[in-house]
């Protein structure tokens, strides 16, 4: 079953890889001007992002580090936010889509039980995301490598290993919604929501007061806290997106093994 | 023996939509069992609870003896959904072998054989099926691991005329091997010719369960008889079952209910030269039959 999954996905797959690892190659290969003059780069930098938006961008550090560059330009952002989509529109493929597409109905009637199901379209998922995952990070550290970046391996890998788990645990999301209520819209929206106001907390709004708060339900206060670039895997904080990534997996068995499909 | 389906006061309803209610039925090992009525009778319904599709509201539900929940007893059922759906760009051979892995392993060799007699290329992505072709393919994940049960839902849509009887063919000789069917439809033509038994379904409610040779005997059957000279009238009054009776020189005409035996004693004093027995029509026996009895329900109920 988890083969065939993959399977399935394969081409999926073999897309969002080529491009994240184009998007990668593009932006580190400029680090290699951003170092040459600094001054300058820094300097437009800030010009064409003004506070709010800087705040946006996680702060930006100084973009002529190899770290700074690296966090701000590829692991604060973009990358993050393609491998949420990328999780996302795979998690969809799991449950919501079949069933909406009514070709779960014949997978349910199948010797297999329900809860083992979601398991196993839950570790298709995972492991369909850690290729991604392993094969990109592959090209950061080459690309980097041939720019100078001059981040510890360690320090990337541990950025890498937050990628990997902030996708993990909003494909999840996308994943559970999904098998509580086999729509892909409500799914979506779910994640939407919870990203984009997960991200808009921990950045714009660590300043303001009211809503602080609201970042110990965001996924993104465990992903970047740690600034696992700077100082190395945050332990802690990785494990509670995994914990919280485990529960998810096991609310979904249960609410998916309670249902009606297809109706 | 433990019957194949056991179903005790099984309801379902959709939120305030009544699917099926209070469903009592029992279908015995190596019965060939027709499930009829019109669209949203609750034929569906009734299909997907004893998969374990969905779950029902009330009522008891047993399938080959065990909780349809289990999915053990999955292995052994055939399941043709009503309305099925393959996607994708898996070449129908790659996902019958996978289905065919799942329930424990089906030789190639089988899923060929019912491909030649269906007349289905497997060799195209499941997305760019016909309807008919996503049919047969449908028809063939049933088929191929000969399970002890198989429940199709509305089997015979969009199937040609050709197939149809190669189905049907397939059919027979599942009862023949003692294996039990449950096939769904909503005219009575489509499975009378196989079925042993007959449900009709109307409004979420089981309405009758009858033989088909039962309801063979009571049909009216039209029969016409040419001698070679003319016959008396009286040789053919008042037999038993024989109604409408013409005599016009040497052709009789009449219909029987139930029995042509005392019909065919009759003209065998004269010599037949021709003899027209038009296939009565179960559909029509039926419908009369249970809106009869229906308004005789009414009556009473009204009383
Ligand atoms: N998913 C659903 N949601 C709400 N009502 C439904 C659903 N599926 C079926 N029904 C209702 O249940 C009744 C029985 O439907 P169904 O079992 O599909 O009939 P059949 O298969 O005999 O055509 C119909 O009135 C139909 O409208
Ligand atoms: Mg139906």
């Amino acid at each position: 079953m988890i083969a065939k999954s993959l399977r399935d996905y394969r081409r999926a797959l073999i897309w969002w890889t080529i491009g994240i690892s184009a998007f990668l190659t593009l932006y580190l290969s400029i680090y290699e001007n951003v170092r040459q003059d600094p001054a300058t780069f820094n300097a437009q930098a800030m010009a064409k992002f003004p506070g709010a938006l800087r705040d946006l961008m996680g702060g930006m550090g100084d973009l002529s580090v190899g770290a700074g560059y690296l966090q701000s330009v590829v692991y604060q952002l973009f990358v993050p936010m393609l491998f949420i989509v990328c999780a996302t529109l795979l998690a969809h493929r799991a449950i919501a889509q079949p069933e909406e597409a009514g070709t779960l109905e014949l997978v349910v009637t199948l010797p297999v039980d329900r809860q083992r199901l979601v398991l196993q379209r839950f570790v298709a998922l995972a492991v369909a995301l850690l290729a991604v995952a392993v094969v990109t990070f592959g090209v950061v550290w080459a690309v980097g490598e041939s720019v100078q970046i001059g981040v510890p391996f360690d320090r990337m890998l541990a950025a890498q290993t937050g990628v990997f788990l902030l996708g993990l645990f909003c494909g999840t999301v996308a994943l559970t919604v999904g098998a509580a209520t086999g729509r892909k819209t409500i799914a979506s929206a779910v994640v939407g929501v919870w990203v984009v106001a997960g991200y808009v907390v921990v950045t714009v709004g660590r300043s303001v007061e009211a809503i602080s708060w609201l970042k110990w339900v965001s996924p993104f206060h465990y992903y970047t806290e740690g600034r696992p670039l700077y100082e190395g895997l945050p332990v802690g904080d990785y494990l509670v997106l995994a914990g919280a990534t485990a529960v998810l997996v096991l609310t979904a068995v249960l609410a998916f093994d309670r249902r009606d499909i297809g109706v | 023996m433990t019957a194949v389906v056991q179903a005790e006061g099984l309801t379902k309803y959709y939120g305030k939509r009544r699917g099926l209610e209070d469903l009592t039925l029992e279908i015995q090992p190596g019965e060939i069992f027709g499930y009829l009525g019109p669209n949203g009778a609750g034929k569906t319904t009734t299909i997907r609870l004893l998969l374990d599709v969905i779950r029902p509201t009330r009522g008891l539900v047993r399938v080959l003896g065990a909780d349809p929940r289990e999915p053990a007893i999955r292995s052994r059922i055939g399941y043709l959904p009503g309305e099925l759906a393959l996607e994708g760009r898996d070449r129908a051979r790659d996902y019958l072998r996978f289905l065919g892995r799942v329930r424990g392993g089906v030789p190639d060799a089988r899923i060929d054989a019912l491909a030649e007699r269906f007349d289905a290329d497997l060799s195209v992505p499941m997305r760019k099926l016909s309807k008919g072709n996503k049919q047969k393919v449908g028809l063939i994940q049933a088929f191929m691991h000969e399970p002890e049960f198989l429940i199709l839902d509305e089997p015979t849509g969009g199937l040609d005329p050709l197939v149809q009887q190669e189905f049907l063919a397939l059919v027979r000789e599942v009862r023949t091997s003692g294996r039990t069917v449950l096939m769904s439809s909503h005219v009575l033509a489509e499975v009378e010719s196989v079925s042993d038994r007959v449900g009709i379904v109307r409004a979420g409610r089981l309405v009758a369960v009858e033989n088909v040779a039962a309801l063979r005997e009571k049909a009216v059957r039209r029969v016409e008889l040419h001698f070679e000279s003319p016959v008396p009238r009286a040789a053919f009054e008042d037999l038993p079952g024989v109604r409408d009776l013409r005599v016009e020189g040497a052709s009789v005409s009449c219909t029987i209910d139930g029995r042509p035996d005392a019909l065919i004693k009759a003209a065998a004093r004269f010599t037949v030269v021709h003899l027209v027995s038009a296939e009565p029509d179960l559909e029509e026996i039926f419908l009369t039959y249970y809106s009869d009895e229906e308004r005789h329900h009414d009556r009473q109920e009204s009383a």
